[in-house]
């Protein structure tokens, strides 16, 4: 693994918030027990969220830069004008890496946000699809200043039938990237596939796992015929409003022993009220400390509740 | 064969939902019609059939949520419309989706006013007034779309504001670009306060929540008190990947749409003041006329030709 990602800046436990809406950031980050960073999913362009995001740098927390409009996957390349803009955010708020879940955000039909598709469509896992994701990154790789991290995205239902681990392991090695592991996005996955993540454990680069996020999620009841309890299994739906279900803290349980290299751990918590965001922040911590292999981040939480 | 052909499959399984029931019912036979391998097939077999439905419909609801932006008032007057959510729910289809992203809107509202005949209306004038309404929304969506792309393509506009010297009232004027007008049935800002007054920033959830009810919207516009809606597209923040383009508004009486008619760049106000004149219009009402011309000079929705 490249130097460049052993030695990206540890963060601690921090938030993923939108920078127009409550829970408000800056009160957050200056709460007892609040985020030690901000995670924000913002426009394109810098100029419309710098003043947001320099209150949030002089509250005293760093940020990164998580936006939904790269295509990190498919036969529809980035636009050169929306990469460089991409660029000139990261450099100008200074997000020591740049994550995206590997997903379409746009089809051919012209660049955008996810929005324009309704919200992220995964991508096929199999190999022509994998190229094309080695192809998409190296492209915005070749346009910024940070390492790039790719994620696996929430899925409702897969195609492809390579295993999720295999595909992002793949991934990350052939472009020398980091790694973001969503937790709830792990379970929407076994949800879709029938399939633990941890099958193709084996296949996962864990030292490139930089960042981890947890989110809250909905259940929904499917209509699946041929399970063996003859029960519906459930439909596991990305939802940061929600609480965190259960299967999700399980899978942050089960991960954290797994990730040596751990710099981030973000909750994402658009829409949660302020007391509810401090007090999952708190238990996020009481498990980091318990269970996370990554003995920088353990050493960021010193002092802290 | 191509990775393309499996492209295409994903895209009409979200967004055709022919190809969608077809294959629900027969994943095998309902992919005959594109150029895939048995092992392209393959990567589509493990797609559970509820999970796609469910995707879709969550699908199709956050696009509805962003094009009701577009159309504030036309959705709200649909919701109360029997059969109304389906129709709008349907229109999210390939046909929608494979139209360029910039003309997405456009098209969404022109295929909303092909439709209205096919609701049922308390009677003729109201369906007059409701496409009226549509007409106005489309025509602010058409001249905000249109002025998009020449900043998209062109980069930043210089358009020069009319100097008004004192020469002014004799030099033909015509609509400045960007700019529609349409005869509404009310203001449009008491429409919208009218219809939507409860709605949160999410009016295409508060509808699903609460639709408008017939007797609401019979009510509503069962009041007469027309207008004529002038709206000029602007770009509001500049960028070469996602200019925002805002509205800027101005209301005239109903009185004033003979008038606007003439605006067509061979006439000027001194030449429309005349004729009124000669059929016997009084200083007082020449003097508003002309102030109301100024004004509209002034705030760029009429230039000199």
């Amino acid at each position: 693994m490249s130097n460049h990602i052993e030695q990206l800046p540890t963060l601690g436990v921090g938030a993923s918030l939108s920078l127009s809406s409550d829970p408000d950031p800056v009160s957050l980050v200056r709460a007892k027990g609040g985020p030690s960073f901000v995670e924000y999913s913002g426009l394109v362009d810098v100029d419309e969220v710098i003043d947001e995001v320099e209150k949030i740098k002089a509250a005293g927390a760093p940020v990164l830069f998580h936006p939904s409009y790269i295509n990190f996957c498919g036969s529809y390349p980035n636009s050169n004008a929306w990469l460089e803009a991409t660029s000139k955010h990261i450099e100008t708020v200074e997000s020591p890496w740049f994550a995206q879940d590997v997903a379409y955000c746009f089809w051919e039909e012209g660049p955008g946000y996810s929005t324009s598709l309704g919200y992220f469509i995964p991508p096929t896992f199999n190999q022509a699809s994998l190229q094309l994701a080695v192809e998409r990154v190296k492209e915005v790789q070749a346009k910024v200043s940070v390492p790039v991290a790719v994620e696996p995205p929430p899925v409702t239902f897969i195609t492809g039938t390579l295993p999720l681990f295999t595909f992002f392991g793949s991934l990350a090695k052939q472009t020398d990237c980091a790694i973001l592991l969503d937790m709830g996005h792990l379970v929407s996955y076994e949800m879709a596939s029938g399939h633990s993540v941890l099958d193709a454990i084996d296949e996962l680069p864990v030292e490139r796992v930089v960042e981890v996020h947890i989110a809250g999620g909905r259940l929904k009841e499917g209509q699946k015929e041929d399970n063996k309890d003859g029960k519906a299994a459930p439909i596991y739906v990305d939802a940061h409003e929600c609480t965190i279900v259960e299967q999700t803290w399980q899978m942050f349980e089960t991960m954290l022993p797994l990730l040596p290299n751990v710099k981030a751990v973000c909750y994402e918590c658009e829409g949660v009220n302020e007391s509810r965001v401090l007090t999952t922040l708190e238990r996020i911590r009481k498990i980091v400390r318990e269970k996370s292999a990554s003995k920088a981040l353990l050493e960021s939480l010193d002092g802290r509740k | 064969m191509s990775f393309l052909e499996q492209e295409r499959a994903l895209f009409d399984l979200l967004f055709d939902s022919g190809v969608r029931e077809n294959f629900c019912k027969n994943s095998i036979a309902a992919l005959y019609q594109y150029d895939l391998s048995e092992e392209e097939q393959n990567d589509f077999v493990v797609v559970r059939p509820d999970a796609l439905e469910l995707d879709a419909k969550i699908r199709a609801d956050l696009l509805l949520s962003h094009f009701c932006r577009a159309f504030p008032v036309s959705f709200s007057i649909v919701s109360s419309l029997e059969g109304g959510f389906e129709v709008l729910k349907k229109m999210i289809d390939v046909e929608t989706m494979r139209t360029s992203s910039l003309d997405r809107i456009v098209f969404f509202g022109r295929r909303l006013g092909e439709n209205l005949n096919s609701f049922s209306f308390n009677s003729p004038d109201e369906q007059i007034k409701v496409s009226a309404i549509l007409e106005a929304e489309l025509g602010m969506a058409w001249t905000s779309a249109s002025l998009k792309r020449e900043v998209l393509e062109n980069g930043q506009l210089h358009i020069k504001s009319p100097q008004l010297d004192q020469n002014w009232s004799n030099k033909n004027i015509k609509l400045a670009p960007y700019v529609c007008a349409a005869m509404i049935p009310e203001s449009y800002e008491k429409l919208k306060s009218l219809f939507s007054s409860d709605a949160d920033c999410d009016l295409w959830r508060s509808l699903n929540k609460k639709p408008i009810s017939a007797a609401r919207r019979r009510k509503i516009l069962e009041k007469d008190d027309p207008r004529l809606f002038i709206a000029r597209a602007h770009v509001s923040h500049m960028s070469r990947c996602e200019p925002t383009i805002d509205q800027k508004t101005a209301e005239l009486s109903e009185g004033f749409a003979p008038l606007f008619q003439h605006v067509n760049g061979t006439v000027s106000v001194d030449y429309i003041l005349q004729q009124l004149k000669q059929i016997g219009a009084q200083d007082e009402m020449l003097q508003s006329i002309k102030a109301t011309f100024q004004q509209l000079l002034e705030s760029e929705m009429l230039e000199f030709s």
